[in-house]
């Protein structure tokens, strides 16, 4: 057991130090650098920048370097936890990426919560009533999620929200709350805006969920104890819920690992729409502006919390049920 | 019927199974009606797509009347358009005095059948000498009074083409690096294993943030599309090759495949003749429900701006150019291309499903 | 042609000639819908017998007097307000003044707003007259050649520290002539190319001297140029800046050694980075300023505060130091769609930067939900222009072509700008050529306006057939004159713009059928845009050209001026015309003379360099360089939507980015009612 986890943080650490370089290596791949996108910015507001000032800002952010050295800088301030320098904030990218990453992850594990809120009873109504009118509207309602473009439902969503409700648009606190420290106030505020975009979130993933829980059941259901149960006279929903379902839900929670990119990218999408003070619309930002250390150390982050996702899940996994753990020798 | 179950051959059980599956066998239907339209976009649609007129900008959809003087003749009122001065809205009145009469296979703009077959025949049109086809608005009109509904039918054709194409791609690459890692196991399959561990842990959206901004812009139309598909496949083969891994572990043991090797066969034809066989119907299963990510990621990118790009149509980007305030608030027709993404996916989803819960005729 | 297009030409036609009536009828009603008003601005007091004798101040103000953390108000002002007569009536302190903003790359956000502006001469509210801003006064010496600049006696910076002629030295001595700072001079401190300096005459003059006369100095100052005020301090301009705080920050007056550690602590590579940071008006709240309000806290968080500077020199004709409103606050909107929503709903209480034109019906719709109005600021210049890049020589048949007159012509006859007035502009443009308004003082006549920039596609085909291109190919399309198939060009446009340029252009390109010509739309990121301005590898490109209605403080989209463009005329003649000739190729004569006019023009009478103007526009209009298609619309930042509540609102303010719109009608005089 401890050899199993030992490897798998081995490669988790490994995992993470290969998203680095590839995050870094596609930040640079657009032509030119911050500098041209800081030029162009000036000349669509009517400033001129000429070529020495350009060169002498290039010097300046050390971006005449080779990418490798840019990389091994980057790097080297990664591992002591400075993460560098915003071009385009001028501030460390710390502070720029402050409360956004953990916001990112409140907004993630609310629609995980919510998609597990749907899909179970979805899936485990799917496999008992398997082929019946009522398990096709289940199923249909846990599949719209993924069908409908989400980010045209939280366009009018928005809309609706403002016109129905006179709500404040968009963003996760009302902007007297949006930079006041901590407090009771400022932790409902953001629960109560948290419902939209969990839902357009937590519906994407249901499908998905509802499949695995579905299979799992009906695998479950065939086994030869739930007709003993059943033949011994249980009623049928604690002959369901007592043995099969929670089996069921082994593999349902290794499914986590998996789910959380997906939810974390989809996140990325609607706070867009919505301008949700989190991660995704900072990146998209410095993606174009070739803002690399921003960039790179958000796409970093997401990587991470994606892979220590995956690893807890994993062992969470292996624990519960000892046959995997001889399946991966 | 009994009896027959056991004589039928793999492929029948299948049938059988699927058919109970009523929900998948309409979604197969309408699938192929889909595929149809891509097939038929030119002949479906009544109008040139990119073809612009300022003052039908933004015209709601024209209501169809079906029976002229108890007839079965549908017209729709020629339509007159003026920008309201204190709203600035378009605001378009029908004139009850002009019937504009639809006619089926009508005669409209030459276009070629499947590439190759000159023909002037659409679904239907209107007449009016010299206002061939311009003159019905089925579903409105966009920002530049282009037509919807033909915009629509081209846009079809696109979008269901690129996620042919991806899962194409996708199907080679996973089937390939997957059976090499079941297969071999070993070395090969911590290397593939690992790589698609890595793969998958890395935040899709912003690798295709970063892949889809390092596109020269300078490639036409055609060359980002054909980009936009590999970008994609790149990362939907994880998990075919998963399930292709699966497969191939869980039947590297199988009485079959040893008999196979002890009677003398090869490895590839092990493989393929063999072993390929039995899990097809997984592959095909797994197949069709990547197909709708496929869909869904195009229109992803289409919204930030990093995939297909106009004068292209195709359903991300009439999406994109319904994503604004002005659209929800004021000319809501043009979200419909939403629709057609909504059904094709679900009825992907479906099919898969069907085709998922077939493929193992002697499980459940 | 084949019959599917004579078809589309049928209808076209035919449902243009029916909505013509409608439309024409509208154009004229659009220019007179209540949403344009009368042009109107609170003026400068310049007399100074009129200037008020007692001053009051803003209640928290006057409590800080009272604790003696803040001198009197009178001191704090000094002998020489400047003295603005609001434009409806005496305001009252208090409020806080809700905007949005887009990031720290949105800092003309806050300079248009809130700098006052800080300019040291400025324009009167029509735009169109030089009168003393922050300088007392301006006089002409020497024939030209010198300016003296009287400023306000005891006027103050932020921090309290007198604002002298030292602060003019200082930035001249210290920071123009840096070579770190600055590498490169500027074209406005120069006449003919010779640069000026600056002298001090005593604490409150200053006198700019130069080798030729230089008539246009005033508008120089008053402009959006680089002796403009701390906008241009980012790049080290200017003309002035606070020496007493920033000395602290130059290797002159602090070692070498020092000033590196404190770079290095602050995390800056190099002090240069170090002062350009700290002498930067948005982000550096210590920075002293003359502005109405000062950052509070800086564009690079998630809200950028303004509050009110309380040694502001600016104060209304009773006494009342400006700006009423105590505090600004931008909250950051993370795309545009959310920031007009918010606008559409009411959060903000005065928005016109990022509102978006093709909204309009929105905002209307919402006017007595959100409790505002909507006003529209058309500006005077053309909101849509397409270059040719006459320098393009990656393919010698398309050069050939850019560079002759009669194809450019042709191709502006071919677009059809009625069609692009009425989808993008909602029909309240003005379809025509480059020229500014009618009434703009450069304007040559207006016969220029329709000349070549009406839509006539009968003499567009004929134009073309006469020069070479006759021969088409199966779908219509004009054939290469070197046989080399079918004649393509492209067009360059950049997206997420206040005009939406790829749609336009991919309009332009169904138009440009009917004439036979293939057109590409290429939709760029900025700064691949750049690069290939840069590199000469633009054909044809889609902009603005804003500002240009100043002719001679912003020439950029009138001829080829500067090299880092987003549209380029000609990048070539760019380096001729910076270098004396000594680079880069000579122009074309027609373009050469309009060079050699707009330079005489710094140096002569303003009568003369008014013909030289019309001159300028005159070739322009002729030659066709740069097609003009929808001008005088209020497409960039000319939609406007205040809250009911606020006063002192123009109903039309003068919309140009050297007037610093809304600066130009002094939000310092805007209240809450």
């Amino acid at each position: 057991m401890l050899a199993y986890v030992g490897r798998r943080v081995l490669l988790a650490v490994f995992t993470v130090w290969a998203i680095s370089v590839l995050s870094f290596a596609i930040i640079q791949l657009p032509p030119g650098d911050y500098v041209t996108s800081y030029i162009a910015q000036m000349a669509s507001s009517g400033s001129v920048v000429t070529e020495e000032e350009a060169q002498n800002l290039r010097i300046q952010y050390g971006l005449g370097q080779p990418i490798y050295v840019q990389y091994l800088k980057w790097m080297k301030l990664v591992v002591r936890g400075d993460f560098g320098q915003s071009m385009e904030w001028k501030r460390p990218v710390i502070e720029v990426i402050g409360d956004r990453l953990w916001l990112t992850v409140v907004i993630s594990v609310a629609a995980l919560i919510l998609t597990w809120v749907l899909a179970l009873p979805i899936g485990i109504y799917s496999a008992v009533r398997q082929y019946s009118p009522g398990d096709y509207l289940a199923t249909f309602v846990g599949f719209i999620g993924l069908a409908v473009p989400n980010f045209l439902l939280a366009l009018v969503l928005l809309y609706l929200g403002f016109v129905l409700f006179n709500a404040h648009i968009g963003g996760l606190f009302t902007p007297e709350l949006q930079d006041a420290p901590w407090s009771a106030a400022r932790a409902w505020d953001l629960a109560k805006h948290l419902p939209i975009p969990a839902l357009i979130l937590g519906l994407a993933g249901t499908a998905q969920q509802v499949r695995i829980m579905r299979a799992n059941l009906l695998d479950e259901l065939r086994k030869p104890y739930v007709v003993t149960a059943r033949s011994k006279g249980l009623s049928e929903l604690r002959v369901i819920l007592k043995y099969p379902v929670r089996m069921a839900l082994n593999p349902f929670a290794s499914t986590i690992g998996y789910t959380l990119p997906y939810i974390v990218s989809g996140s990325i999408i609607v706070s867009l729409v919505l301008g949700l003070p989190t991660v995704g619309p900072l990146l998209l930002k410095a993606l174009i502006a070739q803002d690399m250390f921003l960039a790179g150390t958000i796409v970093l982050l997401l990587g991470v919390m994606t892979v220590i996702g995956t690893l807890l899940s994993d062992i969470l996994l292996v624990w519960i049920d000892p046959r995997i753990r001889i399946e991966e020798t | 019927m009994d009896a027959r179950i056991f004589v039928a051959s793999q492929w029948q059980l299948m049938w059988w199974r699927f058919r109970k599956h009523k929900v998948a066998l309409v979604s197969a239907v309408v699938v192929i009606g889909f595929y149809t339209i891509v097939l038929g976009a030119d002949f479906l649609a009544y109008a040139d797509p990119d073809a612009s007129e300022a003052q039908r900008s933004l015209m709601p959809p024209q209501r169809v009347h079906f029976f002229d003087g108890g007839r079965f003749a549908p017209y729709v009122h020629g339509v007159k358009g003026v920008r309201d001065p204190q709203t600035f809205k378009r605001v378009y009145r029908p004139d009850p005095s002009r019937k504009v009469p639809i006619r089926f296979f009508a005669e409209g703009a030459p276009y070629h059948f499947l590439g190759v077959f000159p023909a002037t025949r659409h679904l239907i049109g209107v007449d009016g000498g010299g206002d061939a086809a311009q003159a019905i608005f089925l579903l409105g009109t966009d920002v530049q009074g282009r037509d919807l509904w033909s915009r629509l039918m081209y846009g079809t054709r696109i979008s269901l083409t690129i996620g042919l194409f991806g899962v194409t791609l996708s199907l080679i690459l996973g089937v390939f690096l997957g059976g090499l890692s079941g297969f071999y196991g070993g070395v090969t399959d911590t290397l593939i294993q690992r790589t698609i561990e890595i793969l998958r842990s890395i935040p899709t959206i912003p690798l295709w943030m970063g892949l889809a901004a390092a596109m020269p812009r300078e490639w036409t139309i055609l060359q980002v599309y054909f980009a936009i598909t590999i970008i994609i496949s790149l990362l939907g083969w994880t998990e075919l090759a998963r399930v292709v891994r699966g497969r191939f572990l869980a039947m590297r043991e199988e009485d079959f495949v040893v008999s196979a090797r002890l009677v003398g066969c090869t490895r590839t034809r092990t493989i393929f003749v063999h072993m390929v066989p039995s899990f097809m119907s997984h592959i095909i299963a797994a197949t069709t429900l990547a197909l709708p990510a496929m869909i869904v990621s195009e229109t992803a990118l289409s919204f930030l701006g990093l995939g297909l790009r106009p004068p292209a149509i195709s359903w991300g980007v009439l999406l994109q150019q319904a994503q604004n305030v002005q659209t929800v608030a004021i000319s809501p027709w043009l979200m419909l291309p939403a629709v057609p993404v909504i059904v094709v996916v679900m009825a992907f989803n479906f099919l898969g499903d069907g085709l998922r819960d077939a493929a193992d005729p002697y499980g459940h | 042609m084949t019959t599917r297009w004579s078809r589309l030409t049928a209808v076209l036609v035919v449902g243009f000639l029916s909505g013509a009536v409608a439309v024409g009828a509208l154009a004229q009603s659009a220019g007179k819908t209540s949403l344009v008003g009368k042009l109107e601005g609170p003026e400068v007091v310049t007399d100074a017998g009129k200037a008020p004798k007692a001053f009051k101040e803003a209640p928290q103000l006057a409590a800080l007097v009272k604790a003696g953390k803040l001198p009197p108000v009178a001191e704090r002002i000094g002998q020489d307000p400047l003295v603005i007569k609001p434009l409806k009536e005496i305001g009252k302190y208090g409020g806080t003044w809700r905007a949005g903003f887009t990031g720290p790359a949105d800092f003309w956000n806050g300079f248009r707003c809130c700098s006052g502006p800080d300019h040291l001469m400025f324009w009167d509210y029509t735009g169109d007259k030089a009168v003393p801003n922050l300088a007392r006064g301006l006089e002409m010496q020497d024939g030209g050649r010198a300016w003296l600049v009287r400023l306000r006696r005891g006027m103050k910076w932020s921090d309290g520290k007198p604002f002298t002629s030292d602060d003019f030295v200082f930035w001249f001595e210290d920071i123009y002539r840096n070579k770190d700072l600055n590498p490169t001079p500027s074209a406005a401190m120069a006449i003919n190319g010779k640069q000026g300096v600056i002298e001090k005459v005593d604490t409150y003059t200053v006198r700019f001297k130069f080798l030729e006369p230089y008539y246009m100095f005033p508008d120089v100052l008053a402009g959006s140029t680089d002796l403009a005020g701390q906008w241009g301090a980012y790049k080290s301009m200017g003309g002035f800046a606070p020496a007493h705080y920033l000395k602290q920050f130059h290797p002159r007056y602090v070692g070498e050694a020092e000033l590196d550690k404190k770079a290095k602590d602050a995390k800056f590579d190099s002090w240069v980075r170090l002062f350009v940071y700290k002498n930067d008006w948005a982000l550096n709240p210590d920075l002293p300023v003359l502005s109405a309000w000062k950052t509070a806290t800086p564009i690079n968080t998630p809200t950028w505060t303004l509050e009110r500077n309380p040694y502001s020199v600016f104060v209304d004709t009773a006494g009342n130091q400006l700006p009423y409103i105590d505090k600004v606050v931008l909250t950051l909107a993370e795309n545009l769609e959310v920031l007009n929503l918010r606008a559409i709903a009411g959060e903000y209480d005065y928005a016109s930067r990022h509102v978006d034109l093709g909204k309009l019906p929105v905002f209307l719709e919402n006017q007595a939900k959100g409790n505002y109005k909507v006003y529209l600021d058309p500006g005077d210049y053309c909101d849509l222009i397409i270059k040719f890049n006459l320098n393009y020589d990656a393919d010698p048949e398309l050069g050939k072509w850019f560079n002759t007159a009669d194809f450019r012509r042709a191709l502006s006859l071919g677009i059809d700008r009625d069609q692009i007035n009425e989808t993008f502009w909602l029909g309240t443009g003005t379809p025509g050529s480059v020229v500014p308004v009618d009434s703009n003082k450069y304007n040559p006549g207006p016969q220029y306006r329709k000349l070549w920039s009406t839509l006539d596609i009968k003499k567009a085909n004929e134009m073309l057939d006469k020069i070479g291109l006759a021969k088409k190919d199966a779908q219509g399309y004009r054939m290469r004159a070197d046989g080399k198939g079918r004649l393509r060009i492209e067009i360059m446009t950049l997206g997420g713009q206040f005009v939406q340029y790829t749609q336009i252009s991919e309009m332009i390109r169904e138009q440009w059928k009917k004439i036979g010509i293939d057109l590409q739309v290429q939709e760029v990121e900025r700064s691949l845009a750049l690069k290939r301005t840069a590199a000469n590898e633009q054909q044809l490109a889609a902009w603005n050209n804003d500002g240009s209605e100043h002719l001679f403080t912003f020439p950029q989209h009138v001829f080829p001026f500067e090299l880092a463009a987003v549209a380029t005329s000609g990048p070539h003649w760019v380096k001729w015309f910076h270098s004396a000739g000594e680079q880069g190729k000579e122009p074309e004569p027609r373009m050469k003379e309009l060079m050699e006019k707009w330079k005489k023009a710094f140096g002569v009478p303003e009568k003369e360099r008014i013909q030289l103007g019309k001159d300028i526009w005159r070739i322009a209009a002729e030659e066709v360089y740069i097609i003009g298609v929808v001008g005088q619309g209020p497409a960039a930042m000319g939609v406007r939507v205040v809250k009911n509540n606020m006063g002192n609102i123009p109903s039309r303010m003068y919309n140009s980015p050297d007037a610093k719109t809304p600066g130009i009608s002094r939000p310092a005089t805007f209240y809450y009612k």
